[in-house]
């Protein structure tokens, strides 16, 4: 049972990354993106991971997704708009996307198994996140929180559209 | 699981949709004669007696309608739009807990269909995911009104979202548990969290306006600036859907906000009158329901009484009045609960 | 508590970044009092930085610090300080000064977290903290395109390079199963993924280091960036990024010393070649110093490429080298272009008829640039090639021999613009603030006492030798 939902929900999520980047409107993109955050969340929820779960609904599909979807509406993109590429740039970055693929595979496949850590069923609920989160990965949390007021800074300056008379 | 549990979920599932599906239908009717009420006027009198058959005929109406799918839209999103409106509408009911525990027997069951650890954060999630509707709608419509009301949902909802949340953090860190049920239980008797969380209950219900596009909140779909809004293009039932949706999201928003902040079930000197467990349960989820309709007529109230904002004041609402509100909230909230654990 | 003091240097820019948002926030400050006060702060904190390090961990040994590390720090709070006061001119002029200032120190805050990380998580963390910011400063002339397009190409690429790392990261954490530097070390073998992994993240060091082929970003951020953020770019950006590279190589991959080698020797050859080939034809001067501090880090990779006590010191010295002497020659650019106006080469043609004190700081810091005698870089260049030629591999030694030659080529190009040259129409006398004066004057003081004295050196060398005794190579 288990492990067929976890095989559906797998194949879901890789049909929905592809289609994500086969798609030709960009609203069907984000749309797509979307749908693939949904089925990682399922994901999370079979690793009993539920706060996380919930979080990255509410956070991706929920409010960045949204946004991305505003600008994407907003600038209504088309098809009209795409760059054009010339045969050449497709020909070498599919050789090239291609030699990187082999790389990959090759070097995994003589990778040694590491054999899994034990699991811990109660690793993601949200008394074992908080104490681990406040404990020891209290400096990565205080960094983020540093991150996301200078990024604020950047980006309330940047959507500012002042003259600047003093300037030349 | 066994047979009978998954029986009765399925019984409990089934009538919660229903009554979800009821009440929104009488709320229309009740919106019509509380607008009439407010105005001094009859309102719907002729389907049946006092017009109480007008849902049903709103309905059929809506059925016999002309269905159009505008020949430049994007079929499947077009179609997509309000199933996911009407979808997301309906999947927050799960984790509310309608009353407490019957007794039947040997059987003793909950009238809440799944006590989640998280359940207000799937709330939360699932009101996060509910703009998706509205915007899909709009954009697959290929109409510069439907698109600009789609936009204005989803930049409202935001805004109005992160005070919500700040919010919501406030009450967590009262209750210390993200757990519907839990959350009622602690409040019982009189212990409701209106009474530690004024303010927080104040942003809670102004966001939860906004969040179901209801008047002074309702600019995604401004008749005078944008002909019909996010729905222009949209006929039939698949517009039935839409304005349907609106009012399972108010119902639902009345029982959270009933929920989370006036008791739930929970009366003051229930247990005194010395009834019976299941006698208990019964009038505690009457009294629910009491407490849903009167906040579903307080969203009437307010539609009838206030006119709609204009957009910068509503953005400026959001931004520059409830987030610092709801994060003064919060800071408050932090001090007394140091406080009460013996920090200072 | 006591261990607080571990966390000096990046709680005191931690709270410099505070005190900037109250101070935008609360009344309004003219320019020159905030300039004024923003000095006066980061003098304070560039003072302070020098009292009390100590070396120990903290936070599940998430963070650890050093007497190199805070040396380290202190010569990117000194950059940062020069920085500050040799863009006066242009920072007095722009309203969004207090932006400025706080974006700068969290970008600075990012780089002390990331010189002293000993998880790989804390580094990334750190590494984005280091690098948004700097892409909004990118773009900080809100009225010029070429600098909204510095920004976004310095985003874009700086993602690009992100993602890079973070599948290194994946890799190596799926490889080791673990993120801490000290136990990383011990479990890292050269199989084939591991090695795969190390090309990901070099890559991604690569990206910020802006080492030849992952340099595209380089010339076009770097000309369209104001000058204050240029010279913040290629001195501390990358100075940090250099510090982070020995340590990191130093330490974690020890076992894989001989693929490292590799990559950073063709790193550092192409660097240096093709950094010095493009420079030759530059025309701008923020172009030409871009493509120049190109070919300056295939000289620092030559000397990292010795993985020997030598090989950091050397590096590290050859940053502080580096901080004063491009410090200079982008403050005379800086300078210039914010009185004038004017940034190109030609337009440097006689300027020593009418700017004589300019002229000799633009020449004395493109001779240490270049690496001639009587200056620090001189001693710089030297330090970093004997490290490198300890490890026996003389073509490199060769071509980084020939590329000083070619450098010397264009470094005099301008320098004879200058003095020899003439112009009808010469860039005007400018008349220096006592910020401007005081920094030029710290920076030419640092290029000729560390070209003179070699305390520093020894001073760098001592604290590597103690930082890196725990791990002896």
């Amino acid at each position: 049972m288990t492990l067929t939902v976890f095989y559906l929900l797998s194949a879901l999520s890789v049909f929905s990354g592809l289609m994500v980047v086969l798609s030709r409107k960009a609203v069907h993109s984000v749309l797509y993106l979307v749908f693939c955050f949904f089925t990682i969340a399922g994901h999370y929820l079979m690793l009993n991971a539920q706060f996380l779960a919930a979080v990255h609904v509410i956070v991706y599909a929920g409010a960045i997704m949204v946004l991305f979807l505003f600008v994407i509406m907003m600038l209504n993109l088309n098809l009209a708009a795409e760059a054009q590429k010339t045969p050449w740039i497709k020909i070498s970055a599919v050789i090239l996307s291609g030699l990187m693929l082999l790389v990959l595979v090759a070097s995994v496949k003589g990778a040694e198994e590491l054999s899994a850590a034990q699991p811990q069923n109660d690793i993601g609920l949200v008394k074992n996140i908080g104490n681990i989160l406040f404990d020891k990965y209290l400096l990565p949390f205080e960094l983020i929180s540093l991150l996301l007021l200078s990024a604020m800074v950047g980006a309330v300056l940047m959507g500012r559209k002042e003259p600047q008379p003093q300037n030349e | 699981m066994d047979t009978t549990e998954f029986l009765i979920k399925l019984i409990l599932v089934i009538s919660v949709f229903g009554i979800s599906l009821l009440i929104a239908m009488y709320s229309t009717y009740a919106e019509r004669k509380v607008a009439a009420f407010l105005q001094d006027r009859l309102g719907p009198n002729r389907a049946g007696p006092f017009g109480i058959l007008q849902p049903v005929a709103d309905g059929v109406k809506m059925f016999m309608k002309e269905e159009i799918i505008p020949a430049n839209a994007d079929k499947f999103l077009f179609i997509a739009g309000p199933s996911l409106m009407m979808l997301t509408a309906c999947m927050t009911g799960v984790v509310i807990p309608w009353g407490g525990e019957l007794t039947i027997g040997r059987n003793t069951f909950n009238l809440q269909i799944t006590d989640v650890n998280i359940g207000l954060l799937y709330i939360f999630g699932v009101v996060s995911i509910g703009v998706y509707g509205i915007m899909i709608g709009a954009w697959a419509s290929n109409n510069k009104y439907s698109l600009m009301g789609g936009l204005r949902a989803s930049s409202q909802m935001i805004s109005y979202e992160l005070a919500m949340g700040i919010s919501i953090i406030a009450l967590v860190m009262t209750t210390g548990t993200l757990s519907t049920k839990e959350i009622v239980e602690q409040q019982s008797s009189w212990h409701w969290n209106i009474l530690y969380q004024p303010l927080g209950f104040l942003i809670f219900l102004v966001c939860a306006f906004a969040e179901t596009n209801r008047t002074p909140f309702d600019l995604p779909e401004c008749e005078t600036e944008l002909i019909g809004g996010f729905h222009t293009e949209y006929s039939s039932m698949k517009l039935g859907f839409y304005l349907f949706a609106e009012y399972i999201n108010m119902f639902i928003s009345s029982a959270i906000l009933a929920t989370l902040y006036f008791g739930g079930y929970n009366f003051p000197f229930i247990e005194s009158w010395g009834l019976s467990p299941n006698a208990v349960t019964i009038i505690g989820t009457l009294l629910f329901f009491g407490k849903i309709f009167f906040f579903i007529f307080f969203f009437m109230w307010v539609r009838w009484t206030i006119p709609r904002f204009r957009y910068d004041q509503l953005m400026n609402l959001g931004w520059k009045v409830m987030i610092p509100l709801a994060l003064f909230n919060l800071f408050i909230t932090g001090i007394i609960t140091l406080w009460r654990n013996g920090a200072f | 508590m006591t261990d607080l003091i571990l966390l000096k240097h990046e709680l005191l820019l931690t709270a410099l970044l505070l005190i900037f948002i109250l101070m935008k926030l609360g009344k309004d400050i003219s320019n020159s009092s905030f300039l004024k006060m923003s000095n006066a702060l980061l003098l304070i904190n560039f003072i302070i930085g020098f009292f009390g390090n100590q070396h120990g961990q903290m936070f599940a040994s998430m963070f650890q610090t050093n007497e190199l590390m805070a040396l380290q720090k202190n010569m990117l709070n000194g950059g940062l300080l020069l920085i500050s006061l040799s863009s006066s001119r242009w920072l007095n002029n722009h309203i969004h000064l207090p932006e400025f200032f706080m974006l700068i120190v969290a970008t600075l805050l990012g780089m002390f977290f990331m010189i002293s990380s000993n998880n790989l998580l804390v580094f990334y963390l750190a590494l984005e903290l280091a690098t948004i910011p700097l892409a909004a400063l990118c773009s900080f002339d809100l009225d010029k395109r070429q600098s909204s397009e510095a920004g976004m190409k310095m985003i874009m690429s700086s993602a690009f390079a992100s993602g890079i790392l973070l599948m290194g990261i994946s890799l190596v954490y799926g490889v080791t199963g673990t993120l801490a530097f000290t136990e990383m070390s011990s479990l890292i073998a050269s199989d084939h993924l591991t090695v795969f992994a190390l090309i990901l993240l070099f890559a991604g060091f690569a990206f910020k280091l802006s080492v030849v082929p992952f340099h595209l970003w380089t010339a076009d951020v770097y000309e369209g960036s104001p000058v204050a953020v240029t010279s913040y770019l290629s001195v501390i950006s990358k100075g940090a990024m250099v510090f982070v590279f020995t340590s990191v190589l130093y330490q974690v991959f020890k076992p894989m010393q001989e693929v490292m080698y590799q990559l950073i020797y063709i790193g550092a050859v192409l660097s240096m070649t093709i950094g010095n080939l493009f420079a030759m034809r530059q025309q701008n001067i923020k172009r030409f110093l871009a493509f120049s501090s190109i070919a300056q880090v295939g000289f620092i990779l030559t000397g990292i490429s010795g993985f020997s006590h030598t090989g950091a010191a050397s590096a590290t010295f050859f940053i502080l080298v580096y901080v004063f002497s491009n410090m200079a020659a982008f403050a005379v650019a800086g300078i210039v272009s914010s009185a004038i106006g004017r940034e190109t080469i030609d337009d440097y043609k006689g300027f020593y008829r009418t700017n004589p004190f300019l002229s000799w700081v633009l020449a004395i810091a493109l001779f240490s640039l270049a690496g001639i005698p009587p200056t620090a870089g001189f001693f710089g260049k030297f330090f970093l090639l004997s490290a490198g030629a300890a490890k026996g591999n003389y073509v490199l030694i060769t071509i980084a021999a020939l590329n000083m030659i070619i450098s010397l080529y264009y470094y005099l190009r301008i320098v004879r613009a200058m003095f020899m040259d003439k112009n009808e129409t010469p860039i005007g006398s400018v008349n220096l603030s006592f910020n401007e004066r005081a920094a030029i004057i710290i920076c030419i003081a640092g290029i000729l006492i560390s070209g003179i004295w070699n305390g520093p050196f020894h001073t760098i060398h001592h604290s590597v030798t103690e930082a890196f005794s725990i791990t002896p190579f």
